[in-house]
């Protein structure tokens, strides 16, 4: 590792925005996760390093009813893997979650780190993004708020500005009715970045809504998609039609993980096995 | 795994001990080279070439070496000093032409990491790129050489063959009968091609060396994560043109190794290193890219097959050209190449067969030995084509295989006769075929109804068979001593890197001398200063060879004390026996003295003594070895076949390819079971290493053949979590004559074949041959796709014999 950087801890978000924007080669170290892999690769050359655990924003990890749940910066992955509340509201994000790496990387990475680090392939973002996920960013000139499907601008890119720092990733109370799934496909069943994951939520207003990873330049929410999906009745039919339909909403690349006609492929399974899922989980709760 | 099915008559062979390090290991105890930090310790780093294969314009070191707290800075322009194994085609740096990306190019040595690692950014290099050799073909073309000195690189002359102007490391040949006359002969024949990509040894601990070399004379001391000390000695001593005496070589406790470390790596390049910064030890620790990326791999394959059959299913011909990317440097390669010519048929009788095996230089990280020396490779090539001739006969391939599989009294393709003595492969293929309850092929209609539900089942089998491969006077040695209160510490000359040596020859030695198993120790931490030679590390040798040896060190010591008891109990020695820590009479137990009595010489009851410590030694040598000629193959290789099976029960999820395992049993021919527990780990292990190339390993690389995936990130293992759900181990146990309690090595047999007994599974459950390696759920779903059999064939320029 050639970076030799200042390590800061700072006591309050002013000092740790004020930091970021005056200090330019600097980072946030949050879980880490990520960061050490581009220290010790001499892909980034730190001059500071700004540890945001101790900041006491970072930390909130709450579900207010009717309000929605709110993850906070240094939120671990497993936090939210063992959260009752999550599972059962939130089951993509569940899903996702416990998807993520390895149990030990989970007990460090962190929810807001898997967003900020814009990996076209993280599998946290397809679940946030069909929960309609918004993105709270504080920056030296006051706090703002970034609907998760704006906040990414490209592979490694968002919307962040020198002197911002996320704080939490924010995500309204679905309400009851609501069902969702995450499903990813990989090269083993031990950890592995995603070749393709793929989010669906049915809303309780029989609304659809789908995310999807490593497909595109960034994790994308198929609006498009879903905006014809929906104007259709949502049976077996339309999941095919739609398994069909994806193709031409994604433009996956072919890369060392997998050829661009594979995670077209899985694209479309993915879709199906997940819409197929939850129309069936419907079926079933008709008749019982 | 419940441990007690297996029974055995003795006392200590045979039973399922924990291994004797398993306590220092698992509470961290256990010091690895990467944990020995040595006063005044420098820590070394290097710069690797970017390019496959560029000619080295200038090399700047003035900034490198102006960075305080750096001691030496080197390069290849500055030595000569070869590394070559069987072929002296490696300099311990590149000079003057880089050939593969990833190759060492600079060096240096520095107080810290840190301090060696921001000396290495400071190195310039001037580089004219070259067009790469980029693949197998390009090479055999010719039209570039990647060694343009080929015809005048030494070698080991007379067992490797190095071919005039070429790409070609050796080539080795084997021929028995008239194999063009019988495949005219042949009622049907089959041509294929198989291939598999390069895959990495992935030790946990990575080739990490310390060596001190003094400026001022000849002595280098090595502190190595190594395999094989003596091997290292000998070859680190005609590297630098020194004695062999002049070098230690110290192994700690090993993170594994899997054939990567046998032979010699970084230590040419440490001693550099440390004699240019005055004699303080230098520390080389590889990253884990660089463990992918500079050190060796396993080498990737092609296999062409064309076979002969009869309509009843005998087999009479077999033709077959192995082509291996041995990648930059011959390594190990060459004998792995030299290897799949003796075994390169299989556990079969086949009357007419020629084989032509050539280990090819490539620019590509070059290739080793890696567990299993070839055999998973041939065996994929033998056991897929044995299924796809079922296919084409429309007969079971168990009968297939049980009409044409070796017994006694048949022939291997070097002459070798195959006696009652040499194990059982049909006992094997039997045992495994019944444990997956094989009822034969699924039908057309069988399969359709399945697909419907989106996932599929399918069953598969396939044989395997492999002996040591190493010099026909290999020789390994034992030397035991018995401490004053009775116990017995042995130094070996190999190297416990995981497999359990250290343990199963402390249950020998305790059968042989009727002692507790605690009172048995092998001395850990081996030394060249101390420890009695053995050859390599490697093979699969050590089971059968060191206990051999052990058994002889443990009769010589028995006759010691026997000859003192002889005198104390007025008696002769052939009158005595031991047993229970005593010899004593055999007519009158009660007369007896016990080993500590003996141990270091025994003394009478005025004070006075007779004899002295016990001290004993046993040696084997594989006598009766030969090389093989060159025209013919001919000649006897084998010290000890060891024959096995896998069976695989698996699923295959026809939307994503993925495929589960649900069982596979694995049986192999051991001869006797020595550590039951030990063994069930070497299986579980290396059906889940087997299973890693069989679906998921392999080297991807650029147009530019630079290394596409040089970390754990895109060249994966499996984990834990890839295991089989189930794995069935199963022990035959037809005795070796000539081996320990009749016991055979088993150490890489269970990644043998995995790979084929997969590919015969899928294709049961799809109906689709695949020729490729990886079975990658990616590759599976594109062969679904094509709509037709196998379009993987045709990357490898499939032929119209091959499906």
């Amino acid at each position: 590792m050639l970076s030799r950087f200042k390590y800061l801890k700072p006591h309050n978000l002013t000092e740790a925005v004020q930091y970021l924007e005056k200090e330019e080669k600097s980072f946030v170290l949050a879980g880490g996760t990520d960061l050490m892999i581009l220290l010790r690769r001499n892909l980034i050359n730190a001059e500071h390093i700004v540890d945001i655990k101790g900041l006491p924003e970072m930390a909130e990890f709450e579900f207010i009813d009717g309000g929605g749940l709110t993850i906070g910066a240094s939120v671990v992955v497993n936090t939210v893997v063992d959260s009752e509340v999550v599972k059962a509201k939130y089951p993509a994000l569940h899903q996702a979650s416990a998807s993520l790496a390895s149990f030990l990387l989970r007990n460090r990475a962190t929810v807001v780190g898997n967003i900020c680090n814009a990996s076209p392939g993280a599998d946290l973002p397809p679940a946030l993004l069909v929960y309609d996920a918004v993105v709270n960013i504080a920056g030296t000139q006051g706090m703002r708020q970034v609907p998760l499907h704006e906040f990414f601008t490209g592979v490694k890119r968002t919307v962040l500005q020198r002197g911002e720092l996320v704080i939490s990733v924010q995500l309204p109370d679905p309400g009851d009715g609501d069902k969702s799934i995450y499903l990813r496909q990989a090269r083993l069943r031990g950890h592995d970045l995603a070749t393709v994951g793929v989010a669906s939520r049915i809303k309780p207003d029989g609304k659809v809504a789908i995310g999807i990873c490593a497909v595109a330049p960034t994790p994308l929410r198929l609006f498009a998609l879903e905006e014809k999906i929906n104007e259709r009745e949502l049976n077996q039919e339309t999941v095919e039609w739609a398994a069909e339909e994806i193709k031409q909403h994604i433009r996956p690349i072919t890369d060392v993980r997998s050829s661009a006609q594979y995670r077209m492929q899985m694209a479309s399974v993915l879709l199906k096995r997940g819409l197929s899922h939850l129309i069936t989980k419907e079926d079933n709760h008709g008749s019982s | 795994m419940d441990h007690s099915n297996y029974q055995s008559d003795y006392k200590h062979v045979g039973q399922p001990y924990s291994r004797k390090d398993a306590q220092k290991k698992v509470t961290g105890q256990a010091q690895y080279a990467f944990d020995l930090e040595l006063p005044g310790m420098l820590y070394g780093k290097w710069l690797l070439s970017p390019h496959a294969r560029a000619k080295i314009l200038s090399i700047d070191t003035s900034a490198a070496k102006a960075l305080p707290g750096v001691k030496a800075v080197i390069t290849g322009e500055e030595t000569d000093i070869l590394v070559g194994l069987y072929m002296q085609d490696k300099l311990a740096m590149a000079k003057g032409e880089t050939r593969y990306q990833g190759e060492v190019v600079a060096a240096v040595a520095a107080v810290d990491l840190q301090t060696a690692e921001k000396a290495i950014s400071l190195i310039k290099v001037d580089y004219e790129p070259l067009k790469p050799v980029l693949d197998v073909d390009e090479a055999l073309d010719g039209d570039i050489l990647v060694h343009e000195d080929i015809n005048e690189l030494k070698h080991v002359e007379g067992v490797f063959f190095p071919q005039k102007d070429s790409n070609i490391a050796s080539l080795n040949k084997a021929n028995r009968g008239d194999v063009d006359k019988a495949l005219q002969e042949a009622d049907i024949v089959v041509e294929s091609e198989f291939s598999l990509p390069a895959v990495a040894h992935a030790p946990m601990e990575t080739h990490v060396t310390i060596v001190q070399a003094d400026p001022y004379s000849n002595r280098i001391v090595v502190w190595s994560s190594a395999q094989s000390p003596f091997a290292l000695r000998q070859m680190l001593a005609h590297s630098f043109k020194i004695s062999e005496s002049d070098i230690e070589v110290n192994i700690p406790f090993v993170g594994g190794a899997f054939g990567g470390k046998a032979g010699i790596h970084l230590e040419p390049l440490a001693t550099l290193l440390s004699k240019a910064a005055n004699g303080a030890p230098v520390k080389l620790i590889p990253t884990r890219e660089e463990e992918f990326n500079q050190l060796p791999t396993r080498a990737g394959m092609r296999g062409h097959i064309i076979t002969g059959a009869k309509k009843d299913g005998k087999i009479t011909a077999v033709k077959v050209v192995y082509d291996w990317d041995s990648g930059a440097y011959a390594d190990y390669g060459v004998n792995v190449g030299k290897t799949a010519v003796y075994s390169g048929i299989g556990p079969y009788d086949i009357e007419n067969a020629a084989v032509v095996s050539k280990t090819i230089y490539t620019n590509k990280v070059f290739s080793t030995a890696y567990r299993g020396f070839g055999h998973l490779e041939t065996h994929w090539t033998i056991e897929r084509q044995m299924d796809i001739i079922s296919q084409r006969l429309g007969i079971d391939p168990l009968d297939l295989r049980m009409k044409n599989l070796l017994e006694p009294g048949s022939r291997t393709i070097s002459g070798e006769l195959i006696s009652e003595s040499s194990g059982s492969v049909k006992d094997c293929l039997a045992a495994v075929v019944k444990e997956i309850g094989w009822t034969g092929r699924k039908t057309e209609e069988e399969r359709r109804k399945e697909w419907a539900t989106g996932k599929v089942r399918g069953k598969g089998f396939a044989v395997l068979q492999k002996a040591p491969a190493m010099p026909a006077n290999t020789s390994t040695s034992v030397i035991m001593q018995m401490t004053g209160d009775g116990r017995v510490k042995m130094m070996i000359g190999a190297i416990d890197y995981g497999q359990g040596a250290n343990t199963t020859m402390a249950q020998i030695a305790a059968q042989e001398l009727d002692l507790p198993i605690d009172r048995v120790e092998v001395v850990e931490n081996l030394s060249t200063q101390t420890n009695p030679y053995d050859w390599n590390t490697v093979a699969s040798k050590y089971t059968f060879m060191g206990g051999n040896a052990v058994i002889r060190a443990s009769r010589d010591m028995l006759r010691q004390m026997k000859d003192i008891a002889a005198q104390v109990l007025h008696s002769t020695a052939d009158h005595l026996a031991h047993g229970g820590g005593y010899i004593y009479h055999i007519h009158n137990p009660e007369r007896r003295i016990a080993y500590e009595q003996l141990a270091l010489g025994y003394q009478y009851p005025d004070g006075s003594g007779i004899g002295g410590p016990l001290i004993s030694h046993g040696v084997y040598m594989a006598d009766g070895l030969t090389n093989l000629d060159h025209e013919t193959g001919q000649g006897k290789p084998a010290l000890v076949w060891t024959f096995g099976a896998h069976a695989v029960d698996l699923e295959v999820d026809v939307e994503t390819g993925s495929i589960t395992i649900l069982k596979v049993a694995s049986a192999f021919d051991i001869g006797q079971v020595i550590n039951e527990k030990l063994i069930y780990g070497q299986i579980c292990g290396g059906v889940l290493q087997g299973l890693g190339s069989a679906i998921l390993e392999g080297y991807k690389f650029s147009p530019d053949n630079r290394l596409l995936n040089p970390s754990f990130t895109d060249n994966k293992i499996p984990t834990m979590k890839d295991m089989p759900i189930e794995v069935v181990p199963i022990y035959i146990e037809n005795p070796q004559k000539n081996g320990p309690y009749g016991a055979r090595g088993v150490a890489e047999h269970p990644m043998i074949s995995v790979p084929s007994a997969v590919g015969n599974a899928v294709y049961d459950a799809l109906g689709i041959n695949f020729h490729v390696l990886p079975l990658s759920p990616e590759a599976i779903v594109l062969g679904i796709l094509s709509g037709k059999e196998s379009i993987l064939c045709t990357d490898v320029n499939c032929l119209p014999g091959c499906y």
